[in-house]
């Protein structure tokens, strides 16, 4: 058997030796170097007509685009909501309010995160006129309202450099998503409910956690390049039952009947859930 | 293959001798191959049971052996007892596989073994994601259950489609339920065949086939046409007594299947079912292996190239993935994207119905076909081993020639003849009628007045009958006239006498003479005269007159046809008067110096339809090889009518004659044609045979024996030809398996041989398997353009993840989306393309070379992958770029943003305008992404659809709505598009959504580019053929249109140029140099050649490969022209 398969095995190696290169007509592959080379040149060629018309449509497209706004905003009807500072773990915050380097990575987000609002980089910020749409459609030039780090009191960091982690009362600051020309209706705010009672009080700033009007619409990164999307800080005083337990909170938007927060599907469109875990 | 040989050959049974030479090999092989074992135990067994002894016993004898009575017969109880331990009287059929087998072949073949990886891997990663407790752990455990049910659901049907043609064949062979006369209980009951039980009393009459293996106790007259089982078409007699110590010769036996041609019989079953010597044969001649099928070799190629190119992207890509630091998981799921997407989920399915489809429409054009894979290995046919009797000829013999007035007349040999044609008004034929209608005792049965002659019932033997119809086609009413004549005394026909002579009263009341008719072998009755009618006037029959009658006997001889003489003579009123008492025995009355009148020849003429389909076989490359039993002669004559040897062709023999010289100094390489004698061929060695199938075109084997059709079949695969052989006997078995498609005989077919066959021609009619033929090239050409329109969206499918995986976009396709094009919208198109019309030139040019042409080649794979797919998946990633520009994420934004885009941790995803996304709604962009990719790429299919209707031909020349079905297909395609998007788009699971209509149109440019590119490719390949096979057919040869004009010959591309004239006229079959001989000649039409030797082409040069020019019926026309 073994006798049979050897010599077909050694002459197909010899065919297929001939095969890579055949010395007698200088073919590499079956092919010669010409063919190979006419073969080379009209697949740049084609390849590279594709590419140019994929180029080209490509441009095309672009051109019929605005560099302002999305041609389509209806994939985001609805903002999302958002914290920070982000554990890495699944929105779940765990420190102990005793050692400084378990939140450390804590503050040094929202410190950074915070730095874009300091007062210092809003000077060209105007102050504009609160519990109202802050309407500028007409205006070419877009002016972004200020917001206060004072608003956020306790959390603004200006008082507590360590946010209240260090006195198991630890800050969490929720946004909303900007989405451009979302104008929320009634007198959006965010509320947070922990899960069980009892293990911990939640402090709002601004007071209610609301979330002022003037702040919207948003016209998008080219027009309104000095925007700044308006936080509420939430601080857990976390009671000394609720020490060492986990604890499920769920904030949402509410009071605007425009922004959903009750998406089957997106658990983050108008809410969003963490944990904390904080130990002595 | 030297065992499997050997083994075939112990099939051969013409008497012990044979059989113990099987044993002796056997034996000898017993040490060189213990495999052979089981094969030698059933020839072993088979030599057992033939030393049955039970015709050398006698009649209580046997009563004893079998516990029966010859006057009673068995009890019904005895019999019910004796067939529950034997079993029913029938061929247990060809051990089927098990059907769980079967399944689970379809389970694991092909690509599914790619899939089921793929599935496997998805369980894995959905177990280690599970783990690992990742949100998005079960998309993996659903995305291995759908692959997992894909192969499964494909399997099933597959399964279910090959079960139904099995089911036709089933349902075929169960049509007519045999019954016997048996007698039981003391009582004759018709008892269906399987019923009998050893020991059964049968009674068999003319016409009967033979229920059993039966020991003849009583007979009248009885014949039995033996040769289902040896080959010998001669019927032989059989009678009670022992002749023959073999029982295989003796005549008291009667065997299962064979016919009883005339008289009674009544016989004691001595063996039922698979006992019987045809059961052994039978079972014996299924052990010769199948082949595979030449589709079947091709569709295992094509499995190999996609699987290749599928694994090879996929490990390449995996070793991409981990070295770009990829997780090893996440590059597991890259590789089951891969595979997926480059495996054509649906194509096998689709194989399987355009298969099964083509199947249909050949059974309604009576060719059945038990396997559907035979459907194409008809198309690649190049030898057509074709029976004589039956299937070429009408097996019936015919009154094809008349001679009198020292003039040959030809007679009208067609199927539905009503007239005849000859010039009836000398009255030497009056006289030729008058004793053709009276001396002649065959009779039509009664009761066919309704029919057609030819189509009616006769009594009679074979020559008579044909002599009745013949008369009573021309002069009308037979029986009437007969009647007026009335018959006062007979001799039959008897091989002493060699003629048959009567005695009538004449129609005419004037004239009281008798007139004695007699006809016979015409030498023994020219001998009896002395006059010779001339004109209707008695002349002397002096020798000139004696030598024209040779010459004309000779003539007719020579056709092959079986030849009459006819005399009469008027008795003297004087000497018989009326009423006279003529005596047979004694003679009283004169034979000798009688008035000779004519003579008849008759043949079994070629069916009308067959010089047609081998004139098609011809022009298709196919070479027709006439196999038969009959005389040389007589088959030489049938292969001149029908033209397997043309008219101008010519053997060895033919050449010796014209040229006056001894057979060996012929240059035999001048003879295109060779008859070929069964005795010439037992002496040869397969080198020999070689010779003679490589040198002669045209090829007749004569007096061969159905075992050496397995020879010849074998002679023709060494040359590397597909074979086609018909066959209907149970020797031919062995012969049918061996070929690679065996067509057994409808109508004539023994079961035996329609269990080895891979076809059943319903109406024994070789025109069919021509039409078969072309159905075949049909369906493999269609194949190739529905794999190259499946294999191109492969492309369109794998680009994106390849992408995904280099540039770290979002995903522009997904896993179940691809399954949604390969199984939904890509299946009903690609099925479609197997009702496309031929390319004009499919019956004229050769059949496919199974080493080169393969269904899947580089050039389609080439064409398909690297071109149409590339155009394909530009398209598409214009669509799913423009999708996601108009929503905010501009084509730059998206490089590279994978991991975050695909992190759950980050909800606040920021776009090109400073928008912020949350992960659903990414995801829910992404399917409308998928969408959008999944409708271009559907758009695109539409035109890929539309250029793959044709390969050569432009869409315009072949007509975009010739093919109905393909415009079905495209509205289902786009139907099932907007079902998915619009209708299940809110189905999370199916990642579909719905899609803004504008989307629709962004790939339609790109459609409208493949289209153009390919229209500009087939120009250029018309315009400049190159290397490739590019047979050019006259156009006055075929209708004239300008579609039968593929290949312009004066662009060749290696600028060989073909000058003159008369250019267009030439049918040029190939110019490329190939190192087969045969393709160095260009063959011009014999139409175009004004005389023989000279062809209309004057002004030809051409520098390709073609050394010489031939007619197209093979004759040489000019050797070696101006190279």
């Amino acid at each position: 058997m073994s006798k049979e398969t050897k010599k077909p095995f050694r002459q197909s190696m010899a065919e297929w030796r001939q095969f890579i290169y055949n010395p007698n007509s200088g073919e590499f592959l079956g092919r010669t170097a010409k063919s190979w080379g006419l073969i080379l040149l009209f697949y740049l060629v084609f390849y590279g007509f594709l590419a140019a018309l994929f180029t080209f449509t490509m441009w095309v497209m672009l051109q019929t685009l605005s560099s302002d706004i999305p041609k389509y905003r209806d994939r985001i009807s609805s903002p999302g909501l958002m914290i920070s500072p982000k554990p890495d773990t699944a929105l779940e915050f765990y420190f102990n309010r005793s050692d400084s380097q378990s939140y450390s990575e804590y503050v040094t987000t929202l410190q950074n995160f915070l730095e874009s609002y300091n007062d210092s980089k809003q000077s060209q910020n105007i102050e504009c006129t609160s519990g109202k749409i802050f309407d500028q459609s007409e205006a070419a030039v877009k002016k972004a309202c200020r917001f206060n780090l004072s608003e956020l009191g306790q959390c603004s960091g200006k008082e507590d450099a360590n946010f209240g982690y260090s006195k198991g009362t630890p800050c969490v600051l929720v946004k909303m998503n900007r989405v451009i020309g979302l104008k929320p209706e009634g007198e959006p705010h965010i509320q947070c409910t922990p899960k069980e009672e009892g293990m911990v009080n939640i402090n709002y700033f601004p007071p209610n956690g609301a979330m002022d009007l003037k702040y919207f619409p948003y016209y998008g990164k080219s027009l309104h390049a000095h925007y700044l999307q308006p936080l509420v800080a939430v601080q857990l005083a976390i009671t000394p039952n609720g020490t060492k337990e986990e604890i499920a909170i769920e904030c949402k938007i509410l009071g605007s009947p425009n922004l959903k927060n009750q998406d089957e599907r997106d658990k983050f469109l108008g809410r969003i859930a963490f944990k904390v875990l904080m130990s002595e | 293959m030297v065992k499997k040989r050997s083994d075939v050959y112990s099939v051969e049974i013409y008497g012990t001798k044979d059989l113990q030479k099987t044993e002796i090999e056997d034996e000898e092989e017993k040490h060189k191959d213990s495999k052979g074992n089981k094969k030698k135990k059933k020839a072993e067994d088979l030599k057992k049971e033939l030393d049955l002894d039970d015709h050398r016993l006698n009649t209580s004898e046997l009563e004893k052996k079998y516990g029966t009575s010859i006057d009673k017969g068995l009890s019904s109880a005895r019999a019910a007892e004796i067939l529950a331990r034997d079993g029913p009287n029938a061929l247990t059929p060809p051990k089927a596989t098990p059907e769980i087998v079967k399944f689970l072949k379809q389970m694991i073949g092909g690509f599914s073994i790619l899939l089921w990886i793929g599935a496997a891997f998805s369980w894995i990663s959905f177990g280690i994601q599970l783990a690992q407790e990742v949100d998005s752990a079960f998309d993996n455990l659903y995305l291995g259950v759908v692959l997992a049910l894909v192969v499964i659901l494909t399997g099933i049907f597959a399964y279910y489609q090959e079960a139904k043609s099995t089911n036709i064949m089933a349902s075929f062979s169960k049509m007519i339920p045999q019954q016997a006369l048996v007698l039981r209980d003391a009582e004759k009951k018709e008892l269906p065949a399987d019923q009998l039980v050893v020991g059964d009393i049968v009674e068999i009459k003319g016409g009967d086939r033979i229920p059993a293996d039966i020991r003849l106790i009583s007979t009248q007259g009885c014949k039995v046409d033996n040769s289902s089982l040896t080959g010998e078409s001669e019927p032989q007699s059989r009678s009670c007594e022992f002749t023959h110590e073999n029982p295989l010769e003796t005549r008291n036996i009667a065997f299962y299947s064979t016919t009883c041609v005339e008289g009674t019989a009544t016989g004691i079953v001595i063996n039922t079912g698979d006992r019987t010597i045809i059961g052994r044969i039978a079972s014996l001649a299924s052990g010769v292996g199948n082949e595979k099928t030449p589709i079947a070799i091709e569709i295992e190629h094509f499995v190999y190239l996609v699987a290749g190119v599928a694994i090879s992207i996929g490990v390449l890509f995996f070793i991409i993935s981990v070295s770009m630091r990829y997780k090893i998981l996440d590059s597991i799921i890259f590789l089951i994207g891969i595979i997926v997407a480059n495996v054509p989920e649906g194509l096998l399915a689709t194989v399987t119905v355009s298969l099964s489809l083509t199947a249909k429409r050949m059974a309604k054009k009576n060719c059945l076909v038990k396997n559907l894979e035979a459907v194409e290995t008809l198309g690649s046919t190049s030898i057509i081993c074709s029976d004589k009797t039956g299937t070429l000829t009408q097996n019936r013999m015919t009154v094809a020639h008349l001679w009198f007035d020292n003039q040959i007349y030809s007679a009208d040999t067609s199927e539905d003849q009503t007239t005849q044609p000859f010039d009836q008004s000398s009255p030497s034929w009056t006289a030729l009628s008058k004793i053709v209608t009276l001396c002649n005792r065959a009779e039509f049965r009664p009761g066919q007045e309704n029919l057609p002659i030819m189509k009616r019932v006769v009594v009679g033997d074979a020559s008579e009958t044909a002599l009745l119809k013949f008369s009573e086609v021309i002069l009308g009413d037979v029986m009437s006239i007969r009647a007026q004549n009335r018959k006062v005394a007979e001799i039959p026909f008897n091989s002493t006498n060699k003629f048959q002579l009567s005695i009538h009263e004449t129609d005419d009341p004037h004239d009281k003479r008798f007139l004695l008719v007699m006809k016979g072998a015409p030498e023994r009755i020219l001998e009896r005269c002395s006059t010779i009618m001339i004109n209707g006037k008695e002349e002397p029959l002096d020798s000139e007159k004696a030598e024209a009658f040779q010459t004309a006997y000779m003539e007719l001889g020579g056709m092959g046809e079986r030849v009459l003489g006819f005399c009469h003579l008027y008795l003297p009123e004087n000497e018989f008067p009326e009423g006279f008492q003529f005596d047979t025995d004694s003679m009283n009355f004169p034979t000798s110096n009688l008035c000779f009148v004519g003579l008849l020849s008759m043949i079994d003429p070629p069916r009308s339809t067959v010089p047609d389909a081998v004139s098609k076989c011809r022009s298709a490359g196919i070479k027709v090889i006439m196999v038969t039993g009959d005389h040389p002669i007589t088959a030489k004559a049938i292969a001149k009518s029908v033209g397997i040897i043309s008219a101008t062709s010519e053997t060895v023999e033919d050449i010796a004659k014209r040229l006056n010289i001894p057979v060996e100094q012929v240059n035999r390489r001048e003879a295109t044609a060779a008859v070929v004698n069964g005795m010439e061929l037992k002496d040869m060695s397969s080198e020999q045979l070689d010779e003679i199938l490589r040198g002669h075109s045209e090829i007749v084997f004569a007096r061969t024996s159905p075992q050496q059709k397995l020879i010849i079949v074998e002679g023709c695969q060494r040359q590397g030809a597909v074979v086609a052989v018909t066959g209907d006997g149970v020797n031919d078995s062995p012969a049918l398996k061996k070929a690679d498609i065996g067509i057994a005989m409808g109508i004539a077919g023994s079961d035996a041989a329609k269990n080895a066959a891979d076809m059943v021609l319903l109406d024994d009619n070789f025109a069919s398997i021509v039409t078969g033929v072309e159905e075949g090239r049909l369906i493999f050409d269609n194949l190739k353009k529905t794999i190259a329109y499946t294999l191109t969206k492969n492309i369109a499918e794998l680009c994106p993840f390849l992408i995904y995986i280099i540039a770290s976009i979002p995903m522009p396709i997904g896993t179940i989306t691809i399954l949604f094009i390969d199984l939904g919208t890509d299946i009903i198109p690609s099925v479609a393309l197997a009702y496309e019309k031929a390319e004009s030139d499919i019956m004229n040019r050769r059949p496919r070379n199974k080493r080169k042409d393969r269904l899947v080649n580089q050039q389609l794979a080439v064409y398909s992958y690297l071109q149409i797919g590339i155009m394909q998946s530009v398209g598409a990633f214009v669509t799913y770029f423009t999708v996601y520009a108009e929503q905010g994420f501009l084509p730059s934004t998206l490089l590279g943003v994978r991991v975050d885009w695909e992190s759950n941790a980050i909800q606040d995803f920021e776009d090109s305008y400073g928008q912020q996304w949350t992960k659903y709604q990414r995801t829910y962009l992404q399917w409308t992404g998928y969408t959008a990719f999944f409708v271009s790429i559907t758009i695109q299919q539409v035109a890929d659809l539309i250029i793959r209707k044709t390969r050569r031909n432009s869409i315009f020349r072949q007509g975009l709505f010739r093919n109905k079905v393909i415009w079905v297909g495209i509205f289902s395609q786009i139907g099932i598009a907007l079902i998915l998007t619009y209708g299940l788009g809110h189905v999370t699971a199916l990642n579909f959504t719905p899609l803004r209509f504008q989307y629709w149109f962004v790939a339609v440019p790109f459609a409208i580019l493949i289209w153009v590119y390919d229209e500009i490719r087939k120009l250029l390949i018309r315009r400049y053929p190159g290397r490739g096979t590019s047979p050019c057919c006259p156009s006055a040869l075929t209708n004239g249109s300008e579609e039968h004009h593929p290949g312009r010959l004066k662009n060749n591309s290696e600028g060989k140029e073909l000058l003159g004239p008369a250019c267009s006229e030439i049918k040029f079959i190939s110019t490329r140099a190939n190192p087969d001989k045969e393709q160095q000649v260009l063959l011009v039409p014999r139409l175009f050649l004004n005389s023989p030797g000279e062809p209309k082409v004057s002004g030809l040069t051409f520098a390709s490969g073609a050394r010489e020019v031939r007619a197209d019926n093979g004759a040489v026309v000019n050797k070696e022209v101006n190279v």
